[in-house]
This record gives C-alpha cells, sequence and structure tokens, in this order.
C-alpha cells in the first residue's frame, strides 16, 4: 500500500516530494499502524491518496505562480530583451499562424453545404493525366446516375455567366448551369419555391431559373411573392422557381442557376465540359464510390465504341475544389516552419547570452539549493511566459496579414474559402507558441544547468567568463539558423525566380497595350449572321474610329481566357480516337493576328472574304510538330472525333507560337478558324498606341452608342488578364520572399549578436595575444576564421535542406529547375556577405582592446 | 490579514501548548475535533509549508519520537507571529459566535 502511495507521490512537483516526501509516506505509515482493522486501513490509505490527489495540482499552481511571477519580473527588468525576444516570436509565429488561417480554409474547414464530407466530386481523366481535373460527359453522368448503388444524389454542372435585364439596367452576373442532382447533392433548402426537377433539364422543358438570395434582395427587393415572376437575361426570359438562401454559393461565386437543357442522348461521349457532384449514401466511403465509378465507366465504355479508355473517379469535393491551391499552400507552411524554426533559434541564442549573464545568480541559487530541475522549470516557465506574448502578438499580426494578403489576389476568390481565424487556428497558434517555448527554452536551460557552481562562484572576478558547453551550444544554434535561412531563402528565389519566368515568359502577343472587351450582346436583335456581321462591322468602325486605337478585331476568346481544345484529325493520316491529341481552338475576324502583333511566318492571314471559307491557319509549333520539314500550307484539317462529318479545313497560313490555352506548363498548339455563321466571336480586342486603361470609358461609350443592350461583361488589359492567372505564383513568390527576408534578418542578426559576443568574452585572450606580440591582422582574421567556419558549416547544411524544400516546390515552378544553380548560388553569397561584415566589426572592435585594460581584468 | 482557513488553524491550535511532528499534529487535530476533522498527510503538509513560507510556524532540528518509533522526525512550533494569528482568528470565532448568540440563532451558555 505504501509503495503505491509513494508512487503517487510522483504526482507532486520535485521541490514539494523532496521536501515532504519521506514526512508524508512516515506520517500515512503512523496512521496504518495505529488502525487495527484491514478495512479501516483501506480507508486511511484511500484518504490519503484522495488528499494528494486534491493537493499535489494545488502545489503545481503555486509554484507555476511564483515562477511566472518571477518572469514578469524579469520581463519588466531586461526590456529590451524580453521586446526583442517578443518581437522575434510574433513573426515567426505571426507568419505560421498566417500561412495556417489559408491551409484551414482550404484544406480543413468543412465546406459550408449540409453534411459536406459526403459531397464528392465525379470526373473522368485521361489514362496518362491523372492530376488533371478532369470533367463527364453527358450521356455517361446519365448512366452514372442510372447505375449507381451507392450515390445518393449525383448531378453535374458547369461555371457560366449572364446578362440580366431589369428596371435597373443590364447586369452581368456569375452563374452555373446545373442538372437537378448538383443543388440535391448539395442539400440546400429553398427560402422560397422548390429546386429543379428532372423534367426540367430537357431541352423542351418551359425555362426556369433559381436565385440566390443576394439577387433576390438587389434586384428584386426581396419580395417574398417573387417565386413565379421572371429574369430577364439579354436573350430568354425564365420563370423564377425558387430562391436559395444567403450564404449559399455554388460553384465559385454563381448567384443564379439555370437548368441544363441538354439531352444525354444526343451528346457525344467525347464531349468533356461538365464537372459532377454527389453525395455519397450512409454507409459508403470515398473509396468504395471511386472503385464504383471506375467499374461503371469501364462498363459504359465497353459498351460504347469508339472507347477512349478514360477513367472513372470519385474523390472528396474539398480536394477536388482545392487541388489547385494544395501544393502552393503545403510548400507556404513548411516555409513558415523553417522560419519559426529560425525565430526560435535566435530567441534562443538571446536566452543563452542572457543565461550567461546570469550564471552568477543562478550559482547563488544552487548553492542556495535551488536543484537543477527546479532551474530549469523555471526557465522554461520564463519562455513560456515570453511564448505567450509572442504568440498573442503574432495571432494579431496574422488576423492583420491576411486581409493584406487577400488584396494581393486580382480574382474573385471562391466563396467557400474563409480565411478568418477560427477556433482551429487560435488552437494552432497556442500549440506553436507553447512548443516553441519549450524549444527555445530547453536550449538555454540546458546549458545553464550543467553550470558548474563551484568554477561560477571561483571565477567571481570575470563576470562574463562562459562555459565550453555553452559556447558549443551558441555555435550550433547559429549553424542551424544559418542552414534553415540558406533553405528558405534558396526556395525563396526558386519562387521569385519561377514567378518572373512565367510573367516575363513570351506570351507571342502584346499583352500591355491590348484591351480585352468581353462582350454579351442579345440573339435576338442579331438574329441572321448577317445582322451580326454588320454588328462586328460596326464596331470596328466606331470603336476603330476612337483616338489612340490602333486596330480593333474579334474573337470568341482572349488569349488564356478561354481555351477550347478540340481533338482532330490530318487528311490522310487517321488516328485511333483514344491516341488523338488536343489543340487550341480559336475562331478569329481579320486582322486578329496583327492586333495581337503575331506575326505570320508562311501563307496568309485571313480577309474579310473568308468568313465561312474552310480555311485555317496554324501555329509554328502545330506546323513543326505535323509536317516537320515541309510546308503545312495546303494539308487538310478535321476536328472532331474520328468518324464526324465535320468540313475539312485547309491550311492557309502558318502564325508565330503564341501562349493561349494556358499560362503554366505545357500548352497546346494553336490553330485558328475564320468567324463563322455558327461561332460569332464575343471577345473585342483593341490595341491602342500607348497606355490604353484610359480608353476603355470612350470604347464603352461607342459601343453603347450602337446599341445599348451590348453588355461589357468585362474591359481587362491581357497584362491584368495574365496577372489574374499568376497570381497564386505571385502571392507563392511575395510571401516567399518576405519570409525569406525576415529569416535573413533574424539570422544575420543572431550570427552578428554571437560573433560580437563570442568576441567580448576573448577580451581577455586577445589582450594577453596582443600583449605576446600578436598582430591586429592576426586577431581580426582569427575572428573571420570563426565566422567562416560557422558560415560554412551552415551554408553547407542548407543546401541539402534547400534540395529538400525544392523538392516540396517542384510543382510549382515553371521554368526553374528546383536545382537551379542560381537560387543555390544566391543565398551562400548573400550570407558570406553577411558573414564577412557581421566578422568586420567586432573584429575591429577585437584589434582596438588595450592589452593592459584586458589584462586588467584579471 | 488573510483569514485563516480551517485546516490550518486547527494545526496552528495544535502546536499552540507544544511542539510537535507531522502525526502528532494530525492525532491531536482529529482527538480535539472529537474526531470531526481528520486531515490527509498532503492536506497537512501542503498547510505546513505553506505556514513555513508565512513565517507562522518553524522547523526545529529533526529528531527521533520519545514515546514512539526511533524514525527522526521533523517537529514544528509556532513562531511569535504565528501565535498572534492564531490568537487573532480566535478573537474573531468568538467575536463571530457572540454575534450568533445575541441574535439568538445559538442558545445563551446557562
Amino acid at each position: 500500500m505504501l509503495r503505491i502511495y509513494r508512487a503517487f507521490l510522483r504526482l507532486y512537483p520535485g521541490e514539494f516530494r523532496d521536501e515532504y516526501g519521506r514526512e508524508l509516506s512516515l506520517v500515512l505509515a503512523d496512521r496504518l499502524r495505529d488502525e487495527s482493522s484491514a478495512l479501516a486501513r483501506v480507508f486511511v490509505w484511500l484518504h490519503a491518496l484522495a488528499g494528494l490527489v486534491v493537493e499535489a495540482p494545488v502545489e503545481h499552481l503555486r509554484v507555476l505562480g511564483a515562477d511566472v511571477r518571477h518572469a514578469l519580473r524579469l520581463v519588466r527588468r531586461e526590456t529590451a530583451t524580453t521586446t526583442a525576444a517578443v518581437l522575434i516570436l510574433a513573426l515567426g509565429i505571426g507568419a505560421a499562424t498566417l500561412v495556417f488561417s489559408l491551409a484551414n480554409g482550404l484544406l480543413l474547414r468543412p465546406l459550408p453545404y449540409a453534411a459536406s464530407d459526403r459531397l464528392i466530386a465525379l470526373d473522368e481523366y485521361s489514362p496518362g493525366d491523372s492530376k488533371e481535373n478532369g470533367t463527364v460527359a453527358l450521356p455517361n453522368y446519365a448512366d452514372i446516375r442510372a447505375r449507381s448503388r451507392l450515390l445518393d444524389e449525383v448531378g453535374v454542372y458547369i461555371p457560366s455567366g449572364a446578362t440580366i435585364r431589369g428596371n435597373q439596367g443590364a447586369e452581368v452576373i456569375r452563374t452555373a448551369t446545373v442538372t437537378d442532382g448538383a443543388l440535391r447533392a448539395l442539400g440546400v433548402q429553398p427560402v422560397y419555391g422548390r429546386l429543379f426537377t428532372r423534367d426540367e433539364a430537357l431541352p423542351t422543358a418551359p425555362r426556369v431559373v433559381i436565385i440566390s438570395q443576394q439577387l433576390h434582395q438587389r434586384r428584386f427587393g426581396s419580395d417574398p411573392a417573387v417565386v413565379g415572376k421572371v429574369l430577364e437575361t439579354l436573350n430568354q426570359r425564365y420563370t423564377i422557381v425558387g430562391v436559395l438562401p444567403a450564404g449559399f454559393h455554388f460553384p465559385d461565386v454563381a448567384e443564379a442557376w439555370f437548368p441544363l437543357r441538354m439531352d444525354p442522348a444526343k451528346s457525344p461521349r467525347t464531349d468533356y465540359f461538365l464537372q459532377g457532384v454527389a453525395r455519397l449514401k450512409d454507409g459508403v466511403t470515398v473509396e468504395q464510390a471511386d472503385a464504383e465509378m471506375r467499374a461503371m465507366l469501364n462498363q459504359i465504355h465497353a459498351e460504347h465504341q469508339p472507347n477512349n479508355g478514360w477513367i472513372g473517379r470519385a474523390q472528396p469535393l474539398r480536394a477536388r475544389l482545392s487541388a489547385q491551391y494544395r501544393d502552393g499552400v503545403l510548400t507556404l507552411l513548411a516555409a513558415a516552419g523553417v522560419l519559426l524554426a529560425i525565430a526560435c533559434g535566435n530567441v534562443a541564442n538571446l536566452l543563452l547570452v542572457r543565461a550567461s549573464a546570469r550564471r552568477r545568480e543562478v550559482a547563488v541559487r544552487t548553492a542556495l539549493g535551488a536543484t537543477r530541475r527546479r532551474l530549469v522549470r523555471q526557465m522554461i516557465t520564463e519562455s513560456l511566459v515570453l511564448g505567450a506574448f509572442g504568440g498573442a502578438a503574432g495571432v494579431l499580426l496574422a488576423r492583420l496579414g491576411v486581409p493584406l494578403l487577400l488584396s494581393l489576389v486580382p480574382i474573385a476568390l471562391p466563396r467557400w474559402l474563409d480565411f478568418s481565424i477560427d477556433g482551429r487556428v487560435l488552437a494552432f497558434a497556442v500549440l506553436v507558441s507553447i512548443v516553441t517555448s519549450v524549444v527555445f527554452g530547453t536550449i538555454p536551460a540546458l546549458g545553464l544547468s550543467r553550470t558548474a557552481v563551484v568554477e561560477t562562484l571561483k571565477s567571481a572576478g570575470r563576470g562574463l567568463s562562459t562555459g565550453r558547453p555553452q559556447r558549443r551550444l551558441r555555435n550550433l544554434v547559429v549553424i542551424a539558423e544559418l542552414a534553415l535561412s540558406m533553405t528558405l531563402l534558396a526556395g525563396a528565389s526558386l519562387a521569385a525566380r519561377s514567378f518572373f519566368a512565367l510573367r516575363m515568359q513570351t506570351l507571342g502577343y502584346h499583352s500591355s497595350d491590348v484591351l480585352s472587351f468581353d462582350l454579351d450582346r442579345s440573339e435576338r436583335g442579331y438574329p441572321t449572321p448577317a445582322a451580326q456581321r454588320a454588328l462586328l462591322d460596326r464596331l470596328r468602325t466606331d470603336v476603330g474610329g476612337v483616338p489612340g486605337v490602333e486596330s480593333v478585331a474579334f474573337t470568341t476568346g482572349a488569349p488564356l481566357d478561354d481555351g477550347w481544345g478540340r481533338i482532330f484529325t490530318i487528311e490522310g493520316r487517321p488516328v485511333p480516337l483514344e491516341a488523338m491529341t488536343f489543340v487550341n481552338h480559336v475562331v478569329v475576324t481579320p486582322g486578329y493576328f496583327s492586333t495581337l502583333g503575331m506575326p505570320m511566318q508562311q501563307g496568309r492571314d485571313f480577309t474579310a472574304g473568308d468568313f465561312d471559307a474552310r480555311v485555317l491557319i496554324v501555329s509554328r509549333a502545330f506546323a513543326a510538330r505535323h509536317f516537320p520539314g515541309a510546308s503545312a500550307l495546303g494539308k487538310r484539317v478535321r476536328f472532331g472525333p474520328p468518324k464526324a462529318d465535320e468540313p475539312w479545313h485547309t491550311i492557309v497560313g502558318v502564325v508565330a507560337d503564341a501562349r493561349h490555352g494556358q499560362l503554366k506548363g505545357e500548352d497546346r498548339d494553336s490553330v485558328y478558324l475564320p468567324f463563322a455563321a455558327e461561332m460569332m466571336p464575343g471577345v473585342m480586342l483593341v490595341r491602342a498606341a500607348s497606355d490604353p486603361k484610359p480608353l476603355i470609358g470612350a470604347i464603352t461609350d461607342r459601343i453603347h452608342g450602337i446599341d445599348k443592350d451590348i453588355a461589357v461583361a468585362s474591359a481587362l488589359t491581357l497584362d491584368e488578364i495574365v496577372d489574374r492567372r499568376a497570381w497564386q505564383d505571385r502571392l507563392l513568390a511575395v510571401l516567399f520572399v518576405a519570409f525569406a527576408a525576415l529569416a535573413l534578418t533574424l539570422a544575420a542578426a543572431g550570427f552578428y549578436a554571437v560573433l560580437a559576443y563570442t568576441v567580448s568574452l576573448q577580451t581577455h585572450e586577445i589582450g594577453l595575444r596582443m600583449a605576446l606580440g600578436a598582430s591586429a591582422s592576426g586577431v581580426r582574421r582569427m575572428v573571420m576564421r570563426h565566422a567562416m567556419t560557422l558560415a560554412a558549416s551552415g551554408l553547407a547544411i542548407g543546401v541539402v535542406a534547400a534540395a529538400a524544400l525544392a523538392y516540396l516546390l517542384r510543382t510549382q515552378l515553371y521554368q526553374v529547375s528546383p536545382l537551379d544553380p542560381v537560387s543555390y548560388a544566391i543565398a551562400p553569397m548573400i550570407f558570406l556577405l553577411t558573414g564577412a561584415l557581421a566578422s568586420y566589426l567586432p573584429g575591429r572592435r577585437a584589434t582596438r582592446v588595450d592589452p593592459l585594460v584586458a589584462l586588467r581584468h584579471e | 490579514m488573510r483569514p485563516l482557513s480551517r485546516d490550518t488553524f486547527h494545526i496552528l491550535v495544535a502546536l499552540a501548548d507544544r511542539e510537535r511532528h507531522g502525526y502528532s499534529i494530525m492525532q491531536d487535530v482529529h482527538e480535539r475535533t472529537g474526531g470531526a476533522v481528520r486531515l490527509s498527510p498532503s492536506t497537512l503538509y501542503s498547510a505546513i509549508k505553506r505556514l513555513l513560507d508565512e513565517g507562522l510556524i518553524e522547523e526545529l532540528a529533526e529528531r527521533p519520537d520519545p514515546d514512539n518509533h526511533d524514525e527522526r522526525r521533523r517537529y514544528y512550533r509556532l513562531t511569535k507571529a504565528g501565535r498572534r494569528a492564531a490568537a487573532e482568528e480566535a478573537k474573531h470565532l468568538e467575536k463571530l459566535l457572540a454575534d450568533a448568540r445575541s441574535s439568538g440563532l445559538v442558545p445563551k451558555r446557562s
């Protein structure tokens, strides 16, 4: 019984146990001896145990209270150290919290839909490209819905836009085209009216629409009787059948939902443009649904030829939505972790130096009976107090930083992204603060407690002298800091170089002086191809007449804004469906190439006479790939799957390459078709003589002068479109460079401080050397050697760590190798420079030491 | 001065007549209260530590308990401040009791 009781004594703080442990057991032993019956002894024992369990935490709190009071006294007494430490910690913890709140919003926060963990995304992907966010063909979706036994609701959707009309004027809004199952899968309940029925997805059904609460408020004054009223777009009138609650957005930022009015039976199985969403039945896992999707698609492909062999897939909806941000955020988390570690090292060094200064205090206390455990505990409490201040300031920084970061994002982010600081982020910050405090608190505590009491007291005359283990610790911390900041610097340099490579790449067209107008016009106003051509001609003449405008052309999609990929066959070279590749399919009017500044390399440009003609201009890359060493002119190309009866197009020209589909990665080859009756371009490109932005107003006026019902959905320079495409890379580069700059500053400051401190400790030795005839340059060399040893060790480790970080970064990089030599060279150069600078000043100070003064220290 | 807790007061009272070791204090409190108050070892030593910190009692050199076993014990005794604090507390309690009597809550002593 007593043995168990003694084991429980461990619950007490060490000090208390040392002091009273024996007494406690003795008293209990006495009590037990005085009781005669076994039962009574059991009661006595239980009573003692209960008392212990109640009192032990109280004793802990008393020790903690004393330590915290002691720490707060120190905080007040050592203002400089405290301020520096808290600031450094605030930066480190702030950066980590900031990035974590991004990760939280992207990867952890539940999506704002009912039981969102049961929502999955469905798609098909080509066997060679599982990373691609795939889409679903409409007939396949219909089959999946009919066959699936594991999915409750299945739907497809595609983001779209619409120009709505009304007495408040025209307004371009973001919309989505959906099937009934999509909204039901999301589990949303209408505030008014109902969701779509299955029949409303048929092409023959009456035109209906469901609107968001915001649109309801903005355009209908929150009229409760809105159901049955009409929402008018440029071309159609839709009866409102439902209103969805405030805060519901899907996908991204849509404000109105239209049924997909298409017949699956009449849609080709190779037409991939829909995204699938579904809800899992109870008890079904994503893996099971994925296996079912795969099996269903295999079955479907087996039943229908030709078979392109695409693979069915189900994945959590969140994973699908956040896929494009995931790698970037994880890389940033790693970077923030490195920065935090550097901050940790800096504070540890600060405390190490302070600990040396307090060696006497500690030695005296030890001599007076304080145990090592007690001192370590107290030092860690001090660190925790610093950490608490640093953490609070860090959370504040993160709170200010999130809106600042979001201001760098040029596009409307999907509404499900919420980066605010919630309980999880706070918990993270608290955890990080505690772990950080324990780490930077333990390092000096270890060094401190090894202090030989007697030695310290003996060397009372040289108050600053310091033990060998401490010096080693300080050096190790500096080496670690240098290695870590080398890692960050290399990472930042990679991210920045990649961003600049991306942003500065040759796009193949003038991006700074070309405006892109996204126009939406009513079909009723221009019912015939002739009327539409007339409108384009009017626009070209009128807009071309605006002073400052050099040329005007039209296309189906501005560069980078709309990658319309199509499969094709070259005459005489049939390929099976699964071997077909995609090209960017761009419809343009004459003058397109000159407006964008894309030089013709062979053949001719389109002319007005090419309207509806079966001619084609291909990119240089297309010509080189398919007709190497021969002319592409005169060859014929047909679009669509092998058996399609689309007409042949004859190649009449070859034009220089330009980025069309995507900014990053391998772009597809491009082909250009002349505008035709069935494909009227909706994007107007305007090239200006100089800065085009001021012309937007005048050009819009001209457009409305022709037809005030033409809606201008957007007016952007091509540069702005590129920015919108590159924002993630810019954000990554900005954050990375900011982290690296902080890391460099912290590491350089730590490096300098340690060198300076070491020199100040060596005052005596240096004085002695100089008294014995050492030259000033010799002393400087000694200091320099120390600095360079530290720097070289740090850099050597850093290069290895940087390569590891770069491996994480590799998917984010554009035209920069993860082992890019420049990035690895920049960091060491900056560091050797810092090292030289950091050792120069202390070195110079060292040589100015008057040997007499130095020796008098003795 | 902060009012003393019940346990603390009992310990001071136990030490009023002579110096005692821990177990002796425990027994004295137990007997004096007619078995109503039984301190656990933990409660006892937490209180002792606090009283030592506050300077109300002091520790004497270790010595064996004469009428019991041969283990060495730590003995404690009241300091001047401790005696004063206990007296204050007693006076305070007396006043409380007097108040209770005059209000008729407790029968007056005959």
